[in-house]
């Protein structure tokens, strides 16, 4: 239904730019998010695409019409605010159903629609509810229920889990995907989560300082991010980076990134692998797996095993990575070579 | 392990006992407020009742029980009707005005724009000056033959225009009331400007991508938010409507014949002018009730509403997770085409409209006041130029010397120019000592109300304490007058700050409860963990944390006592206590015009500290809305 692109958006606040010329191109019925730290300008972009903000210079491009110019509310594009701003004074029912009214859509529609969205979202019970009698799940879809309503072009939602505790994030974020799907909508979901984001997306752009990192599927950002920023924030725990010098092999200049999750105690086992020897420091349990802290030199690193019963505090110990797992940086620029 | 548990409460009674008790800290601080209340609002009430049911002869001076023959005698008076439904209209078109122009100053001054702190400071003069200060001007801008309405008409060359304007009973009547707009607006914008401030920014920007343009947002999503605060607003508007005295007093004086006789001014001129105090006070205790009934409608109409608390249920499944077959997607119409014009054309215009409207309101605010400074500076005998014109003809500060240096222009000066440096020496005095007393008493109060508000003995004494706001000045000072005679403190100072803690200590308790409920309870509790006794703990932290507060307080208490001019009226009567409205009124009854100049000099150095104010600490003015319950 709706591609999106975006060409070299800039956009500044006074003197200040949030946003350096960003290009994407968004696919039709793709779900993209916007991942990247706080105060990166991923809501900036939002809002532009949404027309809620202007862009400095640069063009939005819906279908391949330039919607630069558009009002907001010509753009038909709905958004999921982080603090849901659902209106206080409306009931459910009127919530979802403003935008409708605004276009003056007949009533019969309107109703139709409300009760298909309200099913759709498991609604139909609180749709004579003010959204102050509604908990923070509840006006969570409220929220979502009132922009997928009006069937728009493109769904952005800006942050829109991270007002929720932590077990009904994640059941909201597969809803989410699942509605997504059934939708066949094109959705652009800005996140600081990044586990959210690989989870969620078909593609995702990693953005700091306002400028485009990389955009790439899930895997490929994991595996091959573009530089040293995008390889740090993806993945949890953090890489580890080593001087090259510390790890075999590598010359001066260059960083070694290993996940930890690809690091273990050594089994011996064959196969190219990197190996690093230091002394154990921490054993950290979490759950499925056991992270441990070795000191090697004067840096620590994460390493991880399934089975932390042979290991103590203090031992000597030698850790081992696949070769093909590990990134290479250049130490100056921060990119992957 | 159970048995030890029980051995150690058995050991320490006293401890459990404390636990959820009310410390008696809390009762001292709200006590001291509550007692002068009592005093101050309670025993005149009390006495104004007794009042009402007495009669006295005004040659014997006898006292007679009379029952209820003063309310029948009062009731029965097609005076007072009429006076009711004058008070009505004026009423009405006062909270009509005050509603429409304030909520559109508020949606000026919320927008972002080059000058908007400046604005913001010149919208809030006509309020933050004295109302008898606004009675002087404005009569004399619509003054018969010389006023500056007429004479700009002159200019303007329509003189055929140009009419005694207050000479009209019924347009007299409707520009007192414009008169009481013009001061009474800003106070609404401020409140109104709090409301717009708490709604959350993205409230306006969902509703512009539902599609909603502007017109649409105001009346579906502003006004709906604003609701609640504008109908407190309303109510404010009408009690300071009902009491609306001193600009009649400057300005019409319930005239011509009695167009402009509303209840107030009537209850005025029974007791003072005809000295019949106990049909006043029968009168004026009608008006109390009135009042109190409005009160009554705002707690039963906007008292807290309860908000079933939302339920932590887990969600219902949405039927994403089913399989089951689902109801259909309507269909909807693709978007209309809208008409507009395009961005580059709307929005330098749009910019352009805001633009002209911030200046009209600049004009609407200032204009009037800078016309004031004019007259100040022009010399007196301008003022009965024939024909008139609004250029003076030199600009000369003799008018300031007049009443600045009284001695030394010789002759020059009059009685009532001499009285004007000590009056405002005694304003001062006056403000600084009651804004002083009420705040630091208010604060402890506040405390204790912010604290404890679900305890029944502080949420009913707080009820009282609004009540207080609902109740008219005029029923006050009657009492005050005769009690204040019996203990000689007649026409002193004292008695002025004692009878101006009947409206300011519940307004301050009322502000700091306001702001120390937006201080979280954890920085008590810390620091009552942290070994400070309850005094200690508001001293060292509760009352650093909440200096903006308190210096918003002492800026409203201040203001209301500098400008305050009923009380001052009746209470004092040389220039010993007199204060500068009280000194403003009386160029007035001279009535020369030689004394204009002076006057007008006077009346510009009595809104000086209020504008300074005004534009010194706007900010604070602006956070001090917040907590609502504002003295006009
Ligand atoms: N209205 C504004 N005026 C000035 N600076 C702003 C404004 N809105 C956002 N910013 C700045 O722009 C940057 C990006 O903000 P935002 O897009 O909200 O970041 P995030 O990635 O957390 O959503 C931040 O540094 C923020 O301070
Ligand atoms: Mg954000």
């Amino acid at each position: 239904m709706t591609s999106i692109n975006i060409r070299a958006v800039a956009k500044t606040y006074g003197n200040f730019p949030v946003l350096k010329g960003l290009d994407l191109d968004i696919a039709d019925g793709e779900f993209v998010s916007f991942l990247g730290p706080s105060g990166c300008g991923k809501s900036t972009l939002l809002f532009c695409i949404a027309g809620l903000e202007d862009i400095t210079s640069g063009s939005i491009l819906m279908d391949g019409r330039d919607i630069s110019e558009l009002d907001p509310r010509d753009r038909n594009i709905a958004l999921v605010f982080q603090d849901y701003a659902l209106y206080p004074h409306m009931k459910v029912k009127d919530n979802m159903a403003f935008a409708l009214r605004q276009q003056k859509v007949a009533e019969a529609t309107i109703q139709q629609q409300v009760a298909w969205a309200s099913e759709l979202l498991g609604l139909e019970q609180f749709l004579e509810r003010m959204p102050a009698e509604l908990s923070g799940g509840q006006r969570q879809r409220v929220a979502v229920g009132r922009a997928i309503v009006r069937n728009p072009a493109a769904l952005l939602m800006d942050e829109p889990l991270s007002n929720l505790d932590a077990a009904l994030r994640v059941r909201m974020r597969t809803e989410i995907k699942r509605l997504q799907r059934e939708l066949k909508i094109t959705v652009i979901f800005v996140t600081h989560d990044q586990e959210e984001a690989m989870v969620l997306s078909d593609r995702i752009a990693v953005m700091h300082g306002g400028v485009l990192q990389q955009f790439d599927e899930p895997m490929t950002v994991y595996r091959q991010p573009a530089n040293r920023f995008v390889a740090s924030f993806i993945g949890s725990p953090q890489m580890n980076f080593l001087p090259g010098s510390m790890v075999g092999g590598h010359g001066g200049g260059r960083l070694v990134g290993i996940r930890p999750h690809d690091l273990s105690p050594a089994d011996g086992a064959g196969g190219e692998s990197v190996r690093l020897e230091g002394e154990l420091a921490l054993i950290e349990p979490a759950g499925p797996v056991t992270f441990l802290d070795v000191l090697i030199g004067d840096t620590i690193v994460k390493a991880t095993t399934t089975d932390p019963s042979a290991f103590r505090p203090g031992q000597r110990l030698t850790l081992e990575a696949p070769a093909r797992m590990i990134c290479l940086f250049d130490e100056a620029t921060g990119a992957r070579v | 392990m159970s048995l030890s548990l029980a051995s150690s409460d058995t050991a320490k009674p006293g401890r459990r006992r404390r636990i959820g008790r009310t410390p008696a800290f809390a009762y001292a601080a709200v006590a001291p407020t509550l007692l002068i209340v009592c005093a101050v609002v309670g025993i005149p009430l009390a006495y104004s009742v007794y009042l009402s049911l007495n009669s006295t002869n005004p040659i014997t001076k006898k006292w007679i029980f009379v029952g209820l023959n003063n309310y029948v005698t009062v009731l029965t008076s097609p005076d007072l009707w009429w006076a009711i439904a004058r008070t009505a209209y004026f009423a009405g078109f006062a909270v009509v005005g005050t509603t429409i122009l304030g909520t559109i100053l508020a949606l000026v001054l919320n927008q972002r724009f080059p000058g908007r702190g400046l604005l913001r400071s010149v919208v809030l003069v006509p309020w933050a000056m004295a109302p008898v200060s606004v009675g002087v001007l404005w009569s004399f801008v619509f003054a018969g033959n010389y006023g500056t309405l007429n004479a700009l008409l002159t200019d303007l060359g329509l003189a055929s225009w140009a009419t005694p304007w207050l000479g009209n009973g019924f347009r007299a009547l409707n520009l007192v009331a414009l008169t009481h707009v013009w001061n009474q607006a800003p106070l609404t914008a401020l409140m109104v400007l709090a409301g717009l401030q708490s709604m959350p920014g993205n409230l306006h920007k969902a509703a512009m991508l539902d599609g909603a343009g502007p017109v649409a947002r105001f009346f579906k999503i502003t006004l709906p938010w604003l609701k609640p605060n504008l109908l407190f607003i309303s109510i404010i508007a009408t009690i300071n409507a009902l009491m609306a005295f001193d600009i009649l007093w400057i300005m019409t004086r319930g005239g011509p014949g009695s167009a402009t006789t509303v209840f107030a001014w009537l209850g005025y001129v029974y007791s003072f002018q005809f000295f019949k105090f106990g049909e006043g006070a029968a009168m004026l205790y009608v008006l109390t009730i009135l009042s109190f009934l409005l009160a009554i409608f705002y707690f039963v109409v906007l008292g807290p509403r309860r908000v079933r608390a939302a339920e932590d249920r887990p969600l219902p499944s949405s039927s994403l997770e089913g399989t089951l077959k689902r109801r259909a997607m309507a269909i909807i119409p693709p978007l209309p085409r809208r008409w507009h014009l395009p961005r580059h054309v709307a929005r330098p215009l749009g910019k352009t409209l805001f633009f002209l409207l911030a200046v009209v309101i600049f004009i609407w605010s200032a204009l009037p006041v800078l016309s004031l400074v004019l007259m100040s500076i022009s010399p007196a005998g301008d003022l009965i130029r024939t024909p008139p014109s609004i250029v003076p003809s030199t600009l000369t500060f003799d008018n300031f010397r007049a009443v600045l240096m009284p001695q030394v222009g010789t002759g020059g000066s009059s009685v009532q120019a001499q009285r004007v440096p000590y009056s405002l020496l005694n304003s001062f005095l006056v403000g600084a000592a009651v804004s002083l007393i009420c705040v630091v008493l208010g604060t402890f109060a506040g405390y204790a109300f912010a604290r404890y508000e679900k305890l029944r003995f502080f949420k009913y004494s707080l009820w009282a304490l609004l009540l207080t706001r609902m109740t008219p000045a005029l029923t006050l000072v009657l009492p005050f007058f005769i009690m204040f005679r019996t203990v000689n403190l007649i026409d002193t100072r004292t008695a002025l700050i004692i009878s101006y803690c009947s409206f300011l200590l519940p307004l301050s308790a009322w502000m700091m409860k306001s702001y120390i409920e937006g201080v979280p309870k954890s920085l008590d509790r810390a620091a009552l963990i942290d070994g400070c006794s309850r005094f200690k703990m508001m001293w060292t932290i509760l009352i650093p944390v909440v200096r903006p507060g308190i210096i918003a307080a002492l800026i409203f208490c201040f203001l209301a006592s500098w400008n305050e001019f009923l009380m001052a009226l009746i209470l004092t009567s040389t220039p010993n206590s007199q204060t500068i409205p009280v000194v403003l009124s009386g160029f007035l009854s001279q009535a020369q015009f030689y004394e204009y100049g002076p006057m007008f000099a006077a009346s510009v150095l009595s809104i000086l500290p209020p504008v300074l104010i005004a534009f010194v600490f706007q900010r604070y003015l602006v956070q001090g809305a917040l907590s609502g319950a504002v003295k006009g």
